[in-house]
């Protein structure tokens, strides 16, 4: 956040910059409060974008994220693709034949198989830095585990962690790497183009040298007894790298804040082996990393209260508020780590659900149990702050952390 | 009592073979299917009842 005395505020005058900029840090910093008083006002949230609003009330996302034929995904590419992403810019019927084909492979029993290696890559890094006393979790530990998962999935070399580090950046984030918006979309159109470059290569590389991994495996499939264009192919890859690494960062990243602030919480891991699975789950539902999931309305849609959707209007599904709103569902607005009974909509829902839900699942399990097994006791770096990222896709760019037993710092 | 699970609706969250493992088995696209034709033994009741975390409420518990 900038210093208020360096702008017009200090005037008393804000300035629709400094209101937005206010807003934008309160969603991704204390959500369930924004989003409770959002949601008290009205069904939509029209505080951030004027091109964008999001749904706020539980009965509307659950009713929304089903939806298909009124909230449509078929808006064309994202993050610089020119091309729609595949599975998530498709509709059905054509989606169920992608997911048909793609679920099998992020089932829980797939996913398992994926265990012992995500296990050593988590073993890894903290063993590079727990003799230190310190880390910046953020850096270390949440950016680097789920790009070697990435790279284990698509058989491809460690080595290449430092170039999808750098392309998730550009594609997510390009504000991140340039302060000039035009430069921000010049660079995520030609890193869209790297990466379907890099893809289309290991593509080839497959169809010449099968192995044992995802780019292969899809290589092979068939839709209706035909086998996927490269275009699909590489469309499929960029939809992974764009799903699949930040949110699991930023997934860990608020796990953590919440661990700093819920003593009670972390000795529960640290006692019970196990917990880990209940403490993942409450915590993704009241901390909801993705706070929403785009849509596009194919009519217009009343949402009660004089609110009206119109025809062609892009729409977030608040996830992060619908998670948190106790209408229909006494009780979700309190936080309970121990509790198993509570609906979750973190991963969305319908057609749509997340495809990497129970990789990611698995990741964090393996990442807070690991973790803690070494690192019981810790807490935020003397004279350092959880600062949040004031994005949709919330989390804490550098989470700098300490504990006993460690050399000099 | 008596689960039951609306395969029709299911997109494969897998909550409620997390949840309720002696109860629902995941098949191969990670959808739940009831075991043994949806019967709960007491002694499963409240896991039962836990598994209705469905996020799309396709999880029904009856009695």
């Amino acid at each position: 956040m900038t210093d208020s005395s360096d702008t017009p505020a200090a005037s008393g005058q804000a300035t629709t910059d400094d209101v937005h900029a206010r807003l934008a840090y309160e969603r991704s910093a204390r959500p369930r409060q924004y989003f409770a008083a959002r949601r008290a006002a009205s069904p939509v949230d029209q505080g951030l974008d004027a091109d964008q609003c999001t749904l706020l009330r539980r009965p509307d996302v659950e009713h929304a994220l089903r939806n298909w034929q009124d909230y449509s995904s078929d808006f064309g590419g994202i993050m610089g693709s020119e091309e729609p992403i595949i599975p998530l810019n498709v509709d059905p019927p054509a989606h169920v034949r992608y997911r048909r084909l793609l679920d099998p492979y992020f089932a829980p029993r797939k996913v398992a198989e994926l265990q012992p290696a995500v296990q050593r890559h988590a073993t890894d890094l903290v063993d590079g830095f727990v003799d230190r006393g310190s880390c910046d979790l953020s850096a270390e530990l949440a950016v680097p585990l789920p790009c070697s998962t990435f790279l284990s999935l698509l058989g491809l070399p460690l080595d290449e962690l430092d170039d999808l580090v750098r392309w998730k950046d550009i594609m997510i984030r390009p504000d991140h790497v340039t302060a000039d918006p035009d430069e921000a979309l010049r660079l995520q159109a030609e890193t869209a183009m790297e990466i379907y470059g890099r893809f289309t290569a290991e593509v080839t590389d497959r169809r010449a040298r099968p192995r044992d991994d995802l780019i292969t495996y899809l290589t092979r499939a068939e839709i209706d007894g035909e086998r996927l264009t490269d275009s699909e192919l590489v469309r499929i890859c960029f939809l992974l790298l764009a799903a699949g690494l930040d949110t699991v960062t930023i997934s860990l990243e608020c796990i953590f804040a919440f661990l700093l602030e819920h003593d009670d919480a972390r000795r529960m891991v640290v006692d019970e082996p196990g917990s880990e699975v209940d403490l993942v789950e409450e915590v993704l539902r009241v901390e909801t990393p993705v706070q929403g999931v785009l849509r596009r309305t194919t009519r217009d849609i009343e949402l009660g209260e004089g609110v009206v959707l119109p025809e062609g209007a892009t729409v977030a599904i608040g996830l992060a508020s619908a998670n948190v709103d106790p209408d229909g569902l006494p009780g979700a607005d309190r936080v309970d780590v121990r509790r198993r009974d509570m609906r979750n909509l973190a991963f969305g829902g319908g057609p749509h659900r997340c495809l990497g839900s129970h990789l990611a699942r698995m990741e964090l399990r393996t990442v807070v149990r690991t973790w803690h097994d070494r690192i019981p006791r810790y807490s935020l770096a003397p004279g350092a702050e959880v600062v949040w990222n004031s994005s949709g896709l919330r989390g804490v760019d550098h989470l700098p952390l300490v504990w006993p037993g460690g050399g000099p710092a | 009592m008596r689960l039951e699970i609306d395969a029709e609706r299911c997109p494969g969250h897998g909550r409620c073979w997390d949840l309720a493992p002696l109860l629902v088995a995941g098949d191969d696209l990670g959808r739940g299917v009831a075991r043994g034709e949806g019967t709960v033994p007491p002694e499963q009741e409240a896991t039962a009842r836990a598994a209705r975390a469905c996020p799309e409420r396709t999880v029904v518990v009856h009695g």
